[in-house]
């Protein structure tokens, strides 16, 4: 019963990351700023994650499948955030910088994802892959590190405008989820226990509905400012 | 301080606003939406005509209205720079 609302809340959250996917897209062909692209593609990786999570968890009995899902999650997850982290880091550079760092980083991942899924073809007999537990917690310590540099970027934001922006808080609430999620599945990772898996669950869904009603609300936000 | 350049988006939107605010006026001034939204008058006109062509605005008895094209325009332009300042990516 507990899996199948799991591997249910991992196709809500694709369905929600999706549609992050599509806001950031909208936002990108209205603006043509580079940096955005870090945030569609760091998105879509994240889609994708939790596709895999699904699969892994749907095929659970099977070790050998379920466990190529787990790795193709690992590795799509901390490029999710890793993009996420880049779009924030590029979002004060200028439009030349971005683009060359910015294609020169798309090109790497996807070189890297491709040498991935060969890697885990023909892994049995030619290469010796690392503990998947072992690499489970380093990535998970990457995408704590790169959402906490985002949260550090939100709140260095919020203290240096002049003026307060109202939701910003929303952003970071749904950011500190985010963290709250690769934590619990840190602990997760170590006692395995369900308390801590579910709460991710539930954490991640709730980060992903705030980032949609940050945009469905900054349009009230922006006629508001307009009335005024 | 210093200021950032404008992109063209900002330009468009600086324009439809301000038209969409003078036309309160009873015919607002060509001149006068130049001068607050910044731009040469030469700019201003290329930008109109622009504007004209993307069916954001239209001429009518003399007078320059904004069109319901052109209210969208704004409305998702405001939406998203809402949106990606509340998400700390716009200062």
């Amino acid at each position: 019963m507990i899996t199948e609302a799991l591997i249910a809340s991992e196709f809500i959250s694709v369905g929600l990351a999706l549609v992050l996917v599509y806001l950031f897209f909208k936002a990108y062909r209205f603006t043509r700023s580079t940096y955005l692209l870090g945030l569609l593609i760091g998105f879509s990786f994240l889609a994708s994650s939790y596709i895999f999570l699904g699969m892994f968890l749907f095929y659970g009995n099977n070790a050998a499948i379920s466990e190529s899902f787990l790795w193709l999650r690992l590795v799509t997850q901390g490029y999710g955030y890793a993009f996420i982290a880049f779009a924030y880091y590029f979002s004060g550079k200028s439009e030349k910088t971005t683009k060359y760092f910015l294609g020169l980083i798309s090109l790497f991942s996807a070189i890297s994802v491709i040498l991935f899924f060969v890697a885990l073809i023909v892994a049995p007999p030619f290469l010796e892959l690392p503990s998947i537990g072992v690499v489970d917690e380093c990535l998970r310590l990457a995408c704590l590190i790169f959402l906490g540099y985002i949260i550090c970027n939100l709140v260095k934001h919020l203290e240096q405008s002049r003026k307060v922006i109202s939701g910003s808080v929303w952003t970071l609430l749904a950011f500190s989820f985010l963290w709250l999620v690769q934590y619990s599945l840190l602990i997760w990772g170590i006692d395995d226990g369900q308390t801590a898996f579910i709460f991710a669950h539930i954490a991640r869904l709730a980060s992903l509905t705030l980032f949609i009603y940050i945009y469905h609300s900054s349009g009230r936000v922006g006629s508001e400012s307009r009335k005024a | 301080m210093k200021v950032g350049k404008r992109s063209r988006i900002q330009i468009y939107f600086d324009i439809l606003r301000i038209l969409s605010e003078e036309l309160k006026n009873d015919k607002p001034s060509l001149t006068r939406v130049a001068h607050i939204a910044n731009l040469p008058y030469d700019r201003f006109q290329k930008c109109l005509n622009t504007l004209i062509q993307l069916d954001m605005v239209r001429e009518q008895n003399g007078k320059f209205l904004v069109t319901k094209k052109g209210f969208e325009y704004i409305n998702e332009y405001e939406r998203i720079n809402g949106f990606l300042r509340r998400m700390g990516l716009l200062p």
